[in-house]
């Protein structure tokens, strides 16, 4: 009866294809958010990567509080990683390396996205009333 | 309530007080960070949909944890919500440190003068 906490018997299905690319599927996704918001740093000008100091204080603290929210829904099975795309990098408290690199990027994309909208805007602004006055304050 | 839905409410509740009765950065009363959220919100239907498809999932939830609606795609609703919650915590943090530097450069000017 016990035949689904039984590792012998069947062959594991779905076995992760080792050497394959599938295994860095995850932070393959997360390298593409990356590469798709530098244009608002690069182009538009957002400056979040160009102010280190804060970037890392903000990226902090949404590691320290989402991290925890994650290791809790671990530990109560709300949620688990697919082995076959993930690298199987387990930090502590077995959180996948993946995770850590979530809680990095998507914050820093939501950075991004901020700041750039605020430049256009501001550009929309001065664009639409030129003449009034010098105020370049930002 | 499933424990994944209470959490992910509760965080929302969490973020909008903290910003109401402690931190008072007046973030969300911008329309730049409402629109950046659409922005976001827009963005996180095909990362999170890619991570969370019932044909290849990366991450698998337990349906006993959610309220069970996955939409759009295979998107737990809940996801939304800890998204909401975990984008702006980013960007309270960054307009509250943003805040705190002005100030400070502010002080220093006055000192000077």
């Amino acid at each position: 009866m016990a035949k689904g906490r039984c590792p012998c018997g069947e062959r594991a299905q779905a076995a992760p294809s080792i050497g394959g690319v599938d295994q860095y599927q995850y932070l393959m996704l997360m390298a593409a958010c990356l590469l798709l918001t530098l244009p608002l740093e690069l182009v538009i000008g957002a400056r979040v990567w160009r102010r280190p100091r804060r970037l890392l204080g903000a990226v902090a603290v949404v590691v320290a509080i989402f991290g925890v929210w994650d290791v809790v829904g671990i530990v109560r099975g709300h949620w688990t990683y697919s082995e076959r795309y993930t690298t199987g990098v387990l930090l502590p408290f077995e959180m996948p390396l993946e995770e850590l690199v979530f809680f990095v990027v998507i914050p820093i994309c939501g950075l991004l996205t901020y700041e750039a909208v605020g430049t256009l805007w501001g550009r929309l602004l001065a664009w639409r009333r030129p003449a009034s006055s010098s105020e370049e304050a930002r | 309530m499933p424990e994944y839905t209470a959490l992910a409410v509760l965080s929302v509740v969490l973020v909008l007080a903290a910003e109401r009765w402690w931190l008072r950065t007046g973030l969300l009363r911008e329309p730049q960070y409402w629109v950046a959220m659409g922005i976001v919100l827009a963005f996180q239907v095909p990362v999170d949909g890619w991570l969370t498809k019932l044909s290849a999932p990366i991450v698998l939830y337990d349906d006993a944890q959610t309220i069970g609606v996955r939409v759009p795609w295979d998107i737990p609703v809940e996801d939304f919500l800890f998204g909401f919650s975990m984008v702006t915590t980013a960007l309270l943090c960054w307009v509250s440190a943003r805040r705190r530097e002005q100030r400070r450069a502010e002080t220093a000017r006055e000192g000077r003068g």
